[in-house]
């Protein structure tokens, strides 16, 4: 009996011992928690990175910016850490804006994505964007907007469905795994600051295997939305005599192979509500005027995408069936210039 | 009946603690494209093992493996199970290891591995001591805490899916049969638990079946969830597919924002309860075969585990690890094939001769 009192005992003390969790652990107001993260290059040698990190002790929800300059990424966040008050704790990111000279040389980019990814400290779900700006300056510009939130930048990517159609968000993994896709390249988000709100949207940047292709405006964007089924709902379209709105989209494919080409017939079906109109336009006219416009908004962008040879659409994916899985390795080069796309728009009132 | 319940869960648990941090990877170097088959053939050949370990448990109703080892003679016992144990240990250590590195990695940066070793430690240590009817109803509540959220996981993860990185064709010649991976992957599962149980044998052979489908169905998911996020090319660069694959989940809304810590906590539980299991399987061996007066099991399974501790202490990293945990498993896959075959043929033979007998 006295025995197993005793070993009771020890029991509630060592879990005294071992369950309490603490270990160096900080506490949360003892902790920076930065929610944006700037990364650029100096000179074409050195680092620099910015965290945008709020203030939550103010009531009107300031925020600052740090900037350190460091050999590698890795050295550059230490300098951070080392002259920081608090600890940084990265866990809550939220978005990465890398600059675009840092995007152009391929090797550096690559290795940039492979060290956020493989970081254990921030979350590989952080979504990616690019600027053509200072880095810091679009980091700090939220500082001098009237009534922003320090949030301001994650919940600019952040909307919700419907509200901001044509902006669209790519997380690290995403651009991590495009590194090693043979079928499919990817989008990312372009941004700079802006004069009166903290950022404006220029379009997306297309990366092929980590490597910087160019930059496509919102509407060609909007494109690469419709074919990765994301949803377009509150999309607008001026078709000068009328402006309409999407209200839904759906897209079809059909694959074959003709003679070792691959063909691709796809049928996107656009409900759409007409928001305004000249006199005497009949629905007729603003149908076949959406269709003509987005298909040759397609045409163009592909044959665009085919001569830089980026699977922008991931058409390729759709031939793991058809191709062999060696073959599809060259799919970039050998299949997708190549490439037949029989693309019908059908639109319709709701 | 509830016993029989209680096996199957622990059954199930064990297979799940085997199936998330090294599995996935084997698989996808073992292969490019049809990833099912591997998992189908593995469980195939498990399957056949099994079903060759039940027939051969039969001839002996009411006795568990140590007890027909102990029948043929205590030699037997020694020269076949002395190895299991040291091999099982092996499994324990590097097991516990990589678990505690993982978990590590993903709720607890800034503590050293051995505090979190310690801890494992510790609840499997005292778990197993405490016997197999604790280990059976401790079994009961983990599968209720852990299921619903791999579950929960599983469905979340849907979110990301791609539904075109995987073709799945059939990719004919069974190259991976010969490939030195395979044997170690063989050696992801603990079906060797069930001659140890007494009533683990005695139950009906479809009910295992429908036990073991369903864990080749969590195999199933825990390799092509991945495959579904990253595709091929990517997972095979990813240290943890799966874990990274639960980290890329991002459902802002819901209150649960950090799946990873989900994925985390249901991975504490079943390797608590898979290495008590292992530990308790050790420690009676040890007993029943040595029948040291002043052992008893507790001491066995005390003294067996500060080997696998100290074991798991002095390695000093983490693919090191990975590689000795791969071995142990290889060395597992051995004992299945040479445990069941023996006891079935042991069982066969001395039944033949016995009828033979009598015939006469």
């Amino acid at each position: 009996m006295i025995k197993s009192k005793v070993s009771r005992l020890s029991i509630v003390f060592l879990s005294i011992l071992f369950l309490s969790g603490c270990w160096d652990i900080k506490d949360i107001n003892n902790r920076s928690l930065p929610l944006v993260l700037g990364i650029s290059k100096e000179n074409g040698q050195e680092y620099k990175l910015t965290l945008q990190i709020p203030i939550p002790k103010s009531d009107n929800q300031i925020s600052r910016t740090v900037t350190e300059k460091g050999k590698t990424v890795t050295n550059a966040l230490g300098h951070i850490q080392t002259n920081s008050e608090n600890a940084i704790d990265y866990s809550q990111v939220q978005l990465i804006v890398i600059q675009k000279n840092l995007a152009k040389n391929q090797q550096e980019f690559r290795d940039l994505i492979k060290f956020l990814m493989g970081s254990e400290d921030i979350p590989s779900r952080a979504l990616v964007a690019i600027t053509d700006d200072n880095v810091e300056n679009v980091l700090s510009n939220i500082n001098n907007k009237l009534g922003v939130n320090a949030s301001a930048i994650y919940d600019y990517f952040n909307k919700g469905t419907a509200w901001a159609p044509e902006l669209f968000s790519t997380p690290i993994w995403e651009v991590y795994r495009s590194q090693f896709l043979s079928t499919k390249d990817i989008a990312v988000p372009a941004v700079r600051a802006g004069k009166d709100t903290v950022l404006v949207f220029e379009g997306s940047t297309i990366l092929r295997q980590g490597q910087f292709i160019e930059t496509i405006g919102p509407k060609d964007s909007q494109m690469i939305n419709v074919f990765n089924n994301k949803d377009v709902k509150g999309y607008t379209e001026n078709l000068g005599f009328a402006s309409i709105m999407v209200t839904n989209s759906s897209i079809q494919s059909k694959i074959k192979m003709n003679n070792n080409k691959p063909y691709v017939t796809s049928d996107l079906r656009l409900k759409i509500h007409i928001l305004e109109r000249k006199q005497g336009i009949t629905n007729k006219k603003i149908y076949e005027k959406i269709e003509r416009l987005t298909e040759r908004r397609f045409y163009n962008l592909l044959k665009k995408t085919q001569h830089s040879q980026s699977d922008i659409f991931g058409f390729g994916q759709q031939f793991q069936h058809v191709i062999s899985y060696h073959d599809l390795k060259d799919w970039r080069y050998k299949y997708y210039p190549d490439l037949k796309v029989d693309f019908k728009v059908h639109a319709n009132l709701e | 009946m509830t016993h029989r319940i209680q096996v199957g869960m622990l059954f199930i648990i064990m297979h799940l603690s085997f199936s998330y941090l090294i599995y996935p990877d084997l698989i996808y170097r073992l292969t490019k494209t049809s990833h099912w088959e591997v998992i189908l053939c593995q469980g195939l050949m498990q399957l056949i093992l099994l079903w060759i370990y039940y027939k051969g448990l039969n001839y002996f109703p009411d006795k568990n493996v140590i007890e027909i080892y102990l029948k043929i003679g205590k030699w037997a016992a020694i020269i076949f199970l002395t190895p299991y144990v040291i091999n099982l240990i092996a499994i324990v250590g590097f097991n516990l290891r990589l678990h505690a590195e993982v978990i590590n990695d993903v709720f607890l940066p800034r503590t050293p591995y051995w505090s979190i070793l310690i801890l494992l430690f510790f609840i499997s240590v005292y778990t197993a001591i405490k016997g197999l009817d604790t280990i059976l109803r401790s079994s009961v509540i983990i599968f209720f805490i852990v299921i619903p959220l791999i579950f929960f996981n599983i469905f979340s993860s849907f979110t990301n899916f791609d539904l075109h990185s995987v073709s799945p064709v059939w990719d004919s010649p069974l190259k991976f049969l010969f490939n030195i991976k395979y044997f170690y992957l063989m050696g992801f599962s603990s079906f060797l638990i069930l001659g140890f149980i007494s009533s683990g044998a005695n139950s009906n052979f479809c009910q295992i079946f429908a036990v073991f489908v369903s864990v080749v169905l969590f195999s199933l998911s825990a390799v092509y969830i991945p495959l579904f996020i990253f595709g091929q090319e990517t997972v095979t660069t990813l240290a943890y597919p799966f874990l990274e694959a639960i980290n890329s989940v991002d459902i802002s809304w819901f209150i649960f924002n950090r799946q990873t810590m989900v994925f985390g906590i249901s991975l504490v539980g079943l390797v608590i309860l898979a290495n008590a299991v292992l530990l308790w399987m050790s420690g009676h061996i040890m007993q029943k075969t040595y029948k040291w007066k002043t052992m008893e099991a507790a001491y066995w399974i005390i003294l067996l585990s500060v080997i696998a501790f100290v074991v798991a202490l002095v390695v000093p990293h983490q693919s090191l690890v990975e590689k000795f945990f791969l071995w142990s498993t290889g060395a597992q896959t051995y004992f299945m094939i040479i445990i069941p075959s023996f006891i079935f043929l042991y069982g066969s033979l001395s039944k033949g001769g016995l009828v033979g007998y009598d015939k006469k």
